[in-house]
């Protein structure tokens, strides 16, 4: 949802400072220069907050809070009053006339997005482009850890991705991280003394840039009542020690809504290229079946005929694998894609060892798998389709 | 509302110190630094002091913001043309070839936005003080040889401010008791 958010100042170079406050988040600005056009945009326009300046020329802020206020249809709007006007009992009575917030000129950007952040679901621009990101695009993944072997196995465990890992060791390091260079994923170690990664959480989830980061607790395995803690107090994941950096990678990807097929599905020669990876974990068998049914359907309506389910890599065969393998094959026989198997001699011998893949028939390369589905295509398919 | 306090000069220095240091920090990321005032009752017979940092040659912005109320008087804030347009550049993120395009318009806007929140910082201390009071809309003078005399029973104190080599002057006008 998009926020409108109404600036009423007769000041032009205030309106602009708002605008330039909010142009890293995913509201609308709309623009007044004194309570008379301030009421007729709320009316109109329906926004979701209105900053408010009180000394205006033809109505003053205080004249068009007491109408707004009085209108059963814009009453309901929050006002957050942005002025020079700081003296306690000027304060105190607009306070009483009924305003979410009141900031008094000078004023920070940052402290003005915080208090609207308290009022509205402001989200960043970035995290709306976050949705379309892929697997290899950079990403900044924060991990706040006093252990700096830790983070260092965190470095070495992502180093293959796009990913920057920036290492912190404590609260105040992490929190003045976030507000120069938000993260995309924050990751915190819950052995932070005096329950710091808790208060952390807070301190970020209070903040509009980092309100909506996911945010994952770091824990011992054999901890349960922390990271039953963690989990009720609304950590994003939860991540164990000893680290399993395939399982974060997997749920950074989930997090970040990354699309991942890349991973797993390519075109390659007007073939359509299925790839498992050697560890193919419960969790990266879900993500491939997530993608299988849309990737084969653009394949075909690309007006691709052929399909390579390529299984070198993988180390041994489990019921998971076959699982999928046998989706795969059914997919693409509904959708009359001619398939062929690529895998290793290990694989193969397992395959003979299962009443559901011994007459599967592997090729050694993704080059020979397409030669042969080339020249005897129904045969390959058929001798495929005999499971 | 608290017995007031009576507005004396070391009162006064200290309200527009205070503004001064939290408006051009917080808006402009300068750290002004007090240097020197001059004080006149505007009927004592001596000449009112000069207006800015100098006179006949800079042009000047002129920002001036007036506060009414129990107490009622007057602030001009100087600020010297190229500090006043590298100031609004800096508030406004803009360039100095988009300030050019955009005209002087948006100075005067920025350097009466600037005393506005000066001029308020002051008068928040007032009323705090017990002499309740409100702004004015701000309004702007250019030029660079002018002189701004109060009329009589007026008190006039002017406190110079230096940031980096930049002079800020405020020039504060007050008539009490009427």
């Amino acid at each position: 949802m998009r926020y409108k958010i109404l600036t009423t100042d007769d000041s032009k170079t205030v309106r602009i400072i708002v605008r330039k406050a909010f142009k890293a988040y995913d509201c609308e600005i709309l623009e007044a220069s004194n309570g008379v056009e301030g009421l007729a945009i709320a009316a109109k326009d329906a926004p979701d907050l209105i900053l408010l300046d009180v000394t205006m020329p033809v109505m003053d802020g205080v004249e068009m809070l007491t109408k707004l206020k009085a209108d059963p249809q814009l009453k309901g709007i929050p006002v957050i009053m942005l002025t020079a006007e700081g003296g306690r009992d000027n304060v105190l009575k607009i306070a009483k006339i009924g305003i979410r917030d009141y900031l008094v000129k000078p004023f920070k950007e940052e402290v003005l997005i915080e208090k609207a952040g308290r009022v509205i679901d402001l989200k960043p621009l970035a995290e709306q482009q976050a949705k379309a990101k892929s697997i290899f695009d950079p990403a900044d993944i924060l991990v706040v850890e006093d252990k700096p072997a830790i983070i260092q196995q965190f470095r070495d465990g992502l180093k293959h991705t796009p990913w920057r890992v920036h290492g912190v060791s404590t609260q105040g390091e992490a929190v003045d991280f976030c507000n120069k260079t938000p993260p995309d994923v924050a990751i915190m170690s819950l052995s932070l003394p005096d329950e710091g990664a808790f208060t952390l959480f807070r301190v970020l989830r209070t903040n509009a840039k980092t309100k909506h980061t996911p945010i994952f607790a770091l824990a011992v395995k054999t901890e349960a009542a922390q990271q039953q803690q963690a989990q009720t107090v609304g950590f994003t994941a939860i991540v164990t020690k000893p680290i399993d950096l395939g399982e974060i990678e997997t749920k950074i990807c989930k997090a970040l809504n990354l699309d991942t097929s890349q991973r797993y599905f390519s075109i390659q020669g007007g073939c359509l290229i299925m790839r498992l990876p050697e560890n193919s974990s419960p969790g990266v068998l879900a993500e491939v079946n997530t993608y299988l049914k849309a990737k084969v359907s653009e394949a075909v309506d690309a007006g691709l005929t052929k399909m390579i389910i390529d299984i070198h890599e993988l180390k041994n065969l489990h019921m998971g694998v076959i699982k999928v393998l046998l989706q795969t094959m059914q997919t693409a026989r509904e959708l009359t894609l001619q398939f062929a198997l690529v895998g290793n001699a290990q694989i193969v011998a397992e395959c003979k060892g299962f009443e559901d893949t011994r007459n599967w028939v592997f090729y050694d390369s993704i080059d020979e798998a397409k030669s042969n589905l080339g020249k005897t295509s129904s045969g390959a398919s058929a001798q495929m389709a005999g499971v | 509302m608290p017995a007031a306090a009576e507005i004396n000069e070391p009162l006064i220095r200290e309200y527009i110190t205070r503004a001064v240091n939290d408006v051009f920090k917080t808006m402009l990321g300068r750290v002004p630094v007090f240097v020197g005032a001059t004080h006149h009752q505007a009927d004592d017979g001596m000449n009112p002091p000069p207006p800015g940092p100098a006179s006949g040659v800079t042009p000047f912005v002129v920002g001036t913001v007036g506060f009414l109320g129990d107490i009622n008087g007057l602030i001009y804030l100087y600020l010297d043309e190229p500090f006043a347009r590298m100031s609004t550049c800096h508030l406004l993120g803009m360039t100095e070839a988009e300030l050019e395009e955009a005209g002087d318009e948006v100075i005067n806007d920025a350097i009466g936005e600037i005393t506005n929140m000066t001029v308020g910082g002051f008068k928040n201390g007032l009323c705090d003080a017990g002499y309740p009071c409100k702004l004015t809309i701000p309004s702007i003078l250019r030029g660079s040889n002018f002189s701004i005399e109060p009329v009589s029973s007026a008190v006039r104190h002017t406190y110079v401010f230096e940031s980096s080599g930049n002079k800020v002057v405020a020039d504060i006008l007050i008539k009490i008791g009427d």
